[in-house]
């Protein structure tokens, strides 16, 4: 890192103590929770069948969530970067729409869509994809509240592909679906990537939706295993029990593991050299 | 060996009109574009390269239009100012990309015969950001040549090197262009460039090719103010500057044989001394710098700034000194109007 300032100036100084207050406030209350819960704590909860059922349902759903999120989010985020069409800033604004509003909102508004009794409900249903107290309830919160990061990122890397670059590949022999997948398509891998991985974040700590949605989750397909609950709704549930602070605090320790592992899995995929200088894939 | 025909070539494009274009290139020759900023040469190098559609004429390989094929059906090696390198990917995948993509089956081969021409496989694992501009200049000119074109279409893919790189390049781009009895089209600003390079200049002014020649027919041709900034003359006077500084005998009677387009006066027109020659104006020294290999002299006229040079011994006159002027009319040259009939 370099230094754009004079020797001794107090303004780097000023700005790093600022920015450790607020690392600090991220880093300090997990490691309270770690010494609360303690090794034994963190043991027991790591062992609690219903518990891991309920991580294995989570990542599940946040899998399937993120799957559809690319393939929905992606050709919009490279519609939005590449062309000029009119209505271009309403679908920007519908975008940011999840990111505004309250997530107990988005429940009961896709609960009011999605009645188990309504036509809607009753279609989805049908087709095989019940959504009340079912995984493609949570996988609907989750789409809901995190597709727009996969937007908002999509339509950054690509917008930051040189068009030139695509008109080069093109009168080099590439058809318009080549240069896609061999010249945009690599060079926006790294910020699709990072949106995916936020739209995942963000679904797992998703509790707001689930509440209203998709509180106890039934086994349907693709979900086989016993009834369960989203891993934060778990731990809620938990916390709202006679046992109190204690169970829910282990509970939140395994989670946040797991995220932490997951986080730090696609990270160092990031440095391993899949990824090139320029954010590029495998070249 | 390929023959590139533009026929009557237009397109509108956000207010802004190109054309009618007729130019024809043959093989193993190079066509330069020359012309002013704004005036058309990347819309039509856009154009014939297929990333623009036409609103009439054609582009023709060897007499078969193509103007309906996409850029990638065309095969013309296009390579726009910026480059255009994949910043993704290293020199060596870089060149081979047309070949992958058309499936070429020994295509590092024919990779490595491209990088060996253009010395790069010394620099085949690097990323273009690691390169100088000369050094990704050569690899796009490379992978331009690996995917086997039928036309080559640069655009102003010269600039910004120093002379020496740039010697090199013009030197390897001759070489191929007659090995392969390629058509080159390459827009450049650069004189030089253009000179040695161009068996032809394309002169194109709002739109519309106003010369077409070899260079000396350029030079022996009418002059107006873009061709007479292009061969190097100095010393360009418009009407308006001629007649305001009139109340001189000297200017007025250069503003008598001023063309549409004002004059240019070639510093060897002008004759200078400390003394005074009958008839003659005086004009005051503004400056006197060495210009390698020669002295070079700023002269003011009344408001009309005269730059001379040719002196190779120190000259005996200092900044602010009155000196005498002369200007042998017979040296002048009249400039044609600069949107006037094509040349």
């Amino acid at each position: 890192m370099t230094d754009p300032s004079p020797r001794g100036a107090v303004g780097p100084v000023v700005a790093a103590l600022l920015g450790a207050s607020l690392l600090a406030l991220f880093v300090l209350p997990l490691v309270v929770l770690f010494l609360y819960v303690g090794w034994d704590g963190f043991v027991g909860a790591a062992s609690n069948a219903g518990f891991l059922t309920s991580i294995r349902f989570t990542l599940l759903a946040s899998g399937i969530a993120v799957g559809l999120g690319l393939l929905t989010g992606v050709p919009l985020g490279y519609l939005l970067a590449r062309y000029r069409f009119r209505g271009r800033t309403l679908v920007e604004s519908i975008v940011l729409i999840p990111v505004v509003i309250p997530h107990l909102v988005v429940g009961i508004a896709l609960l009011l869509l999605f009645a188990p009794d309504g036509p809607v409900g009753q279609f989805a249903a049908r087709l095989g994809f019940p959504v009340f107290d079912a995984i493609w309830g949570v996988v609907l919160v989750m789409l809901y509240v995190g597709a727009s990061y996969v937007v908002l990122s999509s339509q950054l890397a690509f917008g930051a592909v040189d068009p030139e670059v695509v008109d080069s590949a093109r009168s080099l022999g590439a058809s318009p679906g080549e240069a896609f997948a061999t010249v945009i398509l690599p060079q926006s891998a790294r910020g699709i990537a990072t949106g995916a991985l936020l739209m995942w974040a963000r679904g797992v700590s998703e509790i707001g939706g689930f509440l209203i949605l998709a509180y106890s989750i039934a086994p349907s397909a693709p979900w086989f295993g016993p009834t369960t609950s989203p891993a934060s709704v778990y731990i809620w549930d938990l916390y709202q029990s006679s046992a109190g602070l204690e169970p829910a605090a282990a509970a939140s320790c395994v989670l946040v593991l797991v995220a932490l592992a997951i986080f730090l899995a696609v990270r160092l995929l990031d440095r391993t050299g899949l990824y090139t200088p320029h954010g590029g894939w495998l070249s | 060996m390929t023959e590139i025909k533009i026929r009557d070539l237009a397109l509108d494009r956000g207010g802004f009109r190109l054309g009618p274009i007729d130019l024809s290139i043959r093989g193993g020759t190079a066509t330069i574009l020359l012309g002013p900023t704004g005036a058309g040469k990347t819309t039509l190098v856009r154009a014939v390269a297929g990333f623009l559609g036409l609103r009439r004429g054609s582009v023709e390989v060897d007499g078969a239009p193509v103007d309906r094929e996409p850029p990638e059906r065309r095969r013309f090696g296009f390579v726009p100012p910026g480059l255009g390198l994949f910043p993704d990917r290293r020199v060596a995948r870089n060149v081979r990309y047309p070949l992958d993509i058309a499936g070429v089956r020994e295509a590092g081969k024919e990779a490595r015969r491209w990088m060996e021409h253009f010395d790069l496989l010394g620099l085949a694992q690097r990323y273009p950001h690691e390169l100088s501009s000369g050094q990704r200049q050569r690899v796009a000119m490379a992978r331009a040549l690996a995917g086997h074109p039928r036309f080559l279409l640069w655009d102003e893919p010269l600039s910004a090197l120093d002379v020496e790189s740039r010697d090199v390049l013009i030197r390897l781009v001759r070489e191929v262009i007659e090995d392969e009895g390629l058509p080159l089209l390459l827009v450049t600003h650069d004189p030089t460039t253009a000179i040695s390079l161009g068996s032809r200049l394309a002169v194109i002014e709002e739109g519309r090719i106003r010369f077409e020649g070899r260079p000396d027919e350029l030079a022996r041709g009418p002059l107006d103010r873009f061709t007479a900034r292009f061969l190097g003359y100095e010393n360009l006077y418009t009407p308006s500057e001629l007649a305001i500084a009139s109340d001189l005998p000297l200017v007025a009677a250069l503003a008598r044989i001023a063309g549409p387009g004002g004059l240019c006066v070639p510093p060897e027109a002008v004759r200078w001394g400390t003394e005074r020659w009958a008839g003659d104006s005086s004009a005051r020294v503004r400056s006197v710098r060495w210009n390698s290999p020669a002295w070079s002299i700023d002269l003011q006229l009344g408001s009309l700034p005269i730059h001379v040079v040719g002196a190779h011994e120190i000259p005996s006159v200092r900044t602010g000194a009155t000196v005498g002027v002369g200007i042998d009319l017979g040296k002048v040259k009249p400039l044609e109007g600069s949107s006037g009939p094509a040349i």
